[in-house]
């Protein structure tokens, strides 16, 4: 194996992805078994519990989309692409895509509303924190299915 | 010598209010940001900006918008989002924050800095 083998890297980047796939729906399953309203949005100061749970689903849902769009994707891209990459997985029109590498809409807006869900205007005001969470909420399917479909190819493929 | 100014470059807007700092930000992101808050949140959308980019002396720097809106609003953080994500593409990926402002939410000291710091976009 030459120290430019992308091979190791690759089989190691979707291990994590598939295991952050997993971390992600369990927490999901978890914090959405009821709807994420407004009302349960007020009472997370005295739930602890649900607090964590808020937590950990905006915690995996971002770490998700940082190691499929900083990662997978940019160590995929050169092997699969005639075109240079674009500068991140926010700029994948379908035009872009290449293929089979899926376009990305969506991509950036999921990303800012978990990240505005830590936010002090958002904590702060039960309206928009459940409006971020089930927005996030409606957007973990399309999340995973991008991150298992660029397991799946770069397994399928012979690159891992 | 003096030096062309390409669309993409920064110019300095005409400040339409006296004492008041100005934006910078180029004729055509101001309309940009315009079409995209209309279309997005309507046609009764005022946008305002505020934070860095009304001071001169800062470069680059993060965009914050204020976006009010007449009426409530179903899903305001996928509005927010939407216009972040379309206006950043606008600015060649520069990162913008968006705070609202509507009937079904909590007004913050965030609303009065926008409010009282901020210049609208005509």
């Amino acid at each position: 194996m030459s120290a430019s083998d992308p091979k190791p890297r690759l089989a190691f980047l979707t291990r994590v992805v598939r295991n952050e796939c997993r971390h992600l729906l369990t927490t999901d399953q978890r914090l959405f078994d009821q709807p994420f309203s407004a009302e349960r949005a007020e009472t997370l100061e005295a739930d602890p519990d649900l607090a964590e749970r808020v937590e950990a689903f905006v915690g995996r849902f971002g770490r998700l989309q940082d190691t499929v769009g900083d990662k997978l994707l940019p160590a995929i891209w050169p092997r699969s692409a005639r075109r240079p990459a674009p500068p991140s997985t926010t700029w994948i029109a379908p035009s872009d895509s290449a293929g089979w590498i899926p376009p990305t809409p969506g991509w950036r807006c999921a990303s800012s509303v978990t990240r505005w869900s830590t936010v002090h205007a958002y904590v702060e005001d039960p309206a928009l924190l459940s409006s971020a969470l089930e927005t996030a909420h409606g957007y973990v399917p399309r999340l995973i299915a991008i991150a298992e479909r660029l397991a799946s190819e770069a397994q399928g493929r012979g690159w891992v | 010598m003096g030096m062309l100014q390409g669309p993409s470059q920064i110019t300095q807007c005409p400040n339409p209010i006296d004492g008041r700092p100005t934006m910078r930000l180029t004729a055509e992101q101001i309309e940009g940001i315009r079409r995209i808050a209309r279309r997005l949140a309507g046609e009764q959308v005022e946008v305002r900006v505020f934070g860095s980019r009304l001071d001169d002396r800062a470069r680059g720097g993060d965009l914050d918008l204020l976006l009010e809106l007449p009426d409530p609003i179903a899903n305001p953080a996928l509005l927010a989002a939407q216009v972040a994500a379309q206006v950043s593409r606008l600015m060649d990926g520069r990162k913008v924050d968006v705070v609202l402002a509507a009937p079904n939410l909590r007004r913050l000291p965030i609303h009065e800095v926008a409010l009282r710091e901020g210049q609208t976009l005509q």
